[in-house]
């Protein structure tokens, strides 16, 4: 397996087992018998990234091929790393336990901002020059994806290729083409160049960016033959997408360790915040015998107890209690538990809670997002306080003495009274509780909401809006704390520091690279984790790279600014956001697209078809 | 409902998990093996699953074992074979039989420690064998005082009930026998780090053999 000087520093590190691979289900292969070696990395530690569904996703759809062998990699945990570069060990992968610099693809997924620094770090770990320019063979080829790559630009320095939307079927052509030029012995200009015909596949270096004196882009050009716009790719028949049947099991406690099911991709409800909302439409639902068939071959081969039906918006599946139905006929008596995350207050229906009180009980979450209606209304979030209530109502009456709520502080046009309007909302919450004649004796009731600040994200109606200042943030959740009277209320906050630098990073530019690197060179990693996150380091970095972050959050951009991700194509209209931009300001709300088609669009990636209108 | 004990090894990379980690994958295992698992009645049903003595993390083993319950009467080669069928690489499933012993007579362990890459094997071994024979080894240890973790002396040498040192090639195998159960326990690893001090480069394994009663016993 792996070298034995890994073995060597294997006891002196917590959590050894995220080293040495060897899980159930792992892959394994022959590696001289397959034609191309891909590193699938996840720029983050292994419990984070094997929870991860799209990791489970891909690794199966690149490992059905026979002549391509998919292996994971994760970020080695700080005490890892230092015994690693201490002994000159490069970053290997998980299932064969060789240096992935001789590999020939190496993809990374960007599921958040805040993992950029990582991305640098394993690249350098692996022995590898961090910019892609100073990448000169043909392989390995650097790769991103995930839903950051809608506006991967502060990362374009560093990667070789992006892939944009839903990679299934996509890599297909890219392994291909890559065995092609191998066998041919192309550069790796010429591959890139070819890659960029692919659809879904953008390639970074062929277009040239420039600047207006103000600072905004002027105009993104490409050459060599690249396209003007790189449209997203999109899975036409999500029911019979390959979906992987089995799942590696891993020995350590992974964030999210059970079988996890997308029921439904896309969502129908438009909350204007809402980047994946927008994202990954058009809306496409699994049907209910391939959920539950799926879902019962998984469990048998992973042993799990825990299936989590996942979708942005699990109670908008058209079909959720017939899938319940066929669902619980075999879990019940196989004690297996059903999770529901995402679940909206709108539809939470008596027979639902019926069901789901069948298998053990888990915490219910709601997400109200704003405390006053006429701010829910301007994000569109279409959920009255009456909904919140009768919804807890209907919890309590079920037993449950435990609700937790997600609110956003920050959000477009909100006001004090909006941020008062939170505690006002958590507090008649409690109310309800008390008023339940058949509350259970003794019991209390806790009302648990989680503030996070808003960040205002590419193809969103909220793309041009002013992120508010750490300052504000925090003034605001002084407010809201100085507004609740209870201890049955706990509060928990996002720390606004790391959410304004997800703000730069998100509507960020190419001048960002520099500062990434910077950042990274002087000792900043895993970002996303609040005892890594070194944000004096950060602020130092956009000062030496003479970068002002305030540029990227906290001006209002006008709507025929040109923007840093405008050449990328992810189906939405800006027509249609700047529409829905200004219902906001009117605090207009915009009914769901089963009620009615807003005209977003993105039915244009998928030949005009969308679930929710057909 | 009968309870069966199921002994196993574990070697490999799976050494690298830990006891709670142990627990979880032979969970899953035991699901995916579909053997008719008996349940808790209460509240919240899970399996009923106990182990003999916890293994640390990074040891091998070939005399592992578990006490699980069974509703009915499933031929115990038959679950064995599921058993072993559902397995994760490194775990061999080596005997299903009913429990004789109470897992609290375990009172000894026998340990296979072999030493690798030592700069130079002769002249370790010859260090070694004298630190073994010496009168006591006192390190610290950490112990319990009341709910108090403390750094506590433990001399090695005295509870060391036996050993064999011996040169294979250039690897150094150390079998001893030490205290091992609910009241006293050493970690052989103790007196592995002492060897390591020994010499340069070298790095050792532990796999536990065997587990025994006060009576030298083997637990089965």
């Amino acid at each position: 397996m792996f070298n034995k000087e890994i073995e060597k520093i294997l006891p002196l590190v917590q959590k050894p087992a995220r080293y040495t691979g060897g899980e159930l289900n792992s892959i394994l292969k022959d590696k001289t018998k397959v034609k191309l070696r891909y590193a699938f990395c996840f720029p983050d530690s292994y419990e984070i990234g094997m929870s991860h569904l799209g990791i489970k996703i891909l690794y199966d759809c690149a490992n059905a091929r026979d002549d391509v062998w998919c292996e994971r990699v994760f970020a080695p945990w700080h005490d890892m790393e230092a015994l690693m570069r201490e002994r000159n060990l490069p970053l290997y992968a998980l299932e064969s336990g060789d240096p992935i610099k001789d590999f020939d693809l190496i993809g990374f997924t960007l599921m958040y901002e805040l993992c950029y620094t990582n991305v640098l770090n394993m690249l350098d770990l692996a022995g590898l020059p961090v910019r892609a320019a100073d990448r000169t063979a043909l392989t390995p080829i650097v790769v991103g994806g995930g839903a950051c790559a809608c506006n991967a630009e502060p990362m374009a320095q560093f990667f070789d290729m992006f892939c944009l939307g839903e990679g299934e079927e996509v890599f297909d052509e890219v392994f291909d083409l890559l065995e092609r030029a191998k066998a041919e012995g192309w550069s790796k200009a010429a591959f890139l160049k070819m890659a960029a015909q692919i659809e879904g596949i953008y390639v970074p270096s062929l277009y040239d960016v420039r600047y207006n004196d103000d600072g905004t882009v002027a105009a993104i050009t490409p050459h060599d033959g690249a396209p003007e716009k790189i449209k997203k790719l999109v899975i036409s028949d999500f029911d019979h997408v390959r979906y992987p049947d089995k799942f590696i099991v891993p020995f350590i406690e992974v964030v999210h360790d059970r079988v996890t099911h997308e029921i439904m991709r896309g969502c129908i409800r438009g909350c204007r915040f809402c980047q994946a909302g927008f994202l990954y439409r058009p809306i496409r639902e699994k049907s209910p015998d391939t959920i539950n068939d799926q879902c019962r071959r998984l469990c048998d081969v992973t042993g799990y107890d825990e299936i989590s039906l996942s979708s942005l918006s699990t109670s908008d599946y058209t079909q959720l209690e017939t899938l319940l139905d066929k669902l619980l006929e075999w879990t019940i008596p196989e004690k297996i538990n059903i999770a529901l995350p995402s679940l909206r207050v709108d539809n939470f229906s008596d027979s639902l809670m019926e069901k789901l009180n069948k298998v053990r009980r888990s915490g219910l979450t709601f997400a109200p997002e704003a405390g006053t209606q006429r701010l829910r209304d301007a994000i569109n979030k279409n959920v009255t306080e009456e909904e919140v209530l009768r919804t807890s109502r209907k919890a309590f009456a079920g037993g449950w003495t435990a609700v937790k709520l997600y609110f956003m502080l920050g959000l477009p046009t909100e006001t004090l009274d909006d941020v008062a309007g939170i505690a006002d909302l958590a507090q008649q919450v409690v109310n309800e509780f008390y008023r339940n004649p058949d509350k259970p004796k003794g019991k209390g009731v806790t009302v648990s909401i989680s503030v996070a600040s808003f960040v205002p994200k590419p193809f969103t109606p909220f793309q041009w809006e002013p992120q508010d200042t750490r300052e504000m943030l925090l003034e605001k959740q002084a407010h809201l704390l100085s507004c609740i009277h209870t201890k049955k209320i706990n509060a928990s906050f996002h720390k606004v520091d790391i959410s304004f630098l997800e703000g730069v990073f998100a509507r960020g530019d190419r001048r960002l690279s520099a500062v990434i690197e910077y950042a990274w060179a002087h000792g900043c990693k895993f970002d996303g984790w609040d005892d890594s996150f070194r944000f004096d380091t950060w602020m130092e970095s956009f000062a030496a790279c003479g970068v002002d972050p305030l540029f990227y959050t906290s001006r209002r951009r006008s709507f025929d600014e040109v923007l840093p991700w405008d050449h990328l194509d992810y189906g939405i209209r800006k027509e249609f956001l700047i529409r829905e931009a200004k219902k906001a300001y009117e605090s207009k709300t915009t009914p769901h697209c089963r009620i009615h088609c807003a005209g977003c669009g993105a039915d244009r990636l998928n030949g005009g078809n969308c679930d929710a209108h057909a | 409902m009968r309870t069966l004990r199921v002994f196993f090894e574990k070697r490999g990379n799976i050494r690298y998990i830990s006891h709670l980690d142990l627990m979880r994958t032979m969970t899953r295992a035991i699901r995916r093996s579909g053997i008719p698992l008996w349940y808790t009645e209460g509240f919240n049903p899970h399996p009923y699953m106990t182990f003999a003595l916890p293994l640390s993390l990074g040891m091998e083993s070939l005399c592992e074992s578990m006490d699980i319950r069974i509703e009915d009467d499933t031929p115990e080669a038959d679950i064995l074979a599921a058993l072993q069928s559902a397995m994760p690489q490194g775990i061999e499933i080596t005997a299903v039989k009913p429990p004789v012993l109470d897992p609290k007579f375990i009172a000894f362990a026998a340990f296979d420690c072999v030493f690798e890459d030592a700069a130079d094997p002769d002249a370790f071994c010859v260090k070694a064998d004298e630190l073994l024979h010496r009168d006591s080894l006192i390190v610290q240890k950490l112990g319990k005082k009341g709910h108090k973790k403390v750094m506590k002396d433990v001399d090695l040498l005295e509870h060391l009930q036996s050993f064999s040192l011996q040169k294979e090639g250039d690897a150094l195998r150390l079998r001893l026998v030490l205290p091992a159960g609910s009241t006293t326990n050493v970690n052989p690893a103790l007196l592995c780090d002492e060897l390591l001090k020994l010499t340069d480069g070298a790095v050792y394994r532990i796999t536990r053999t065997a587990l025994y009663t006060k009576d030298m016993e083997p637990f089965a």
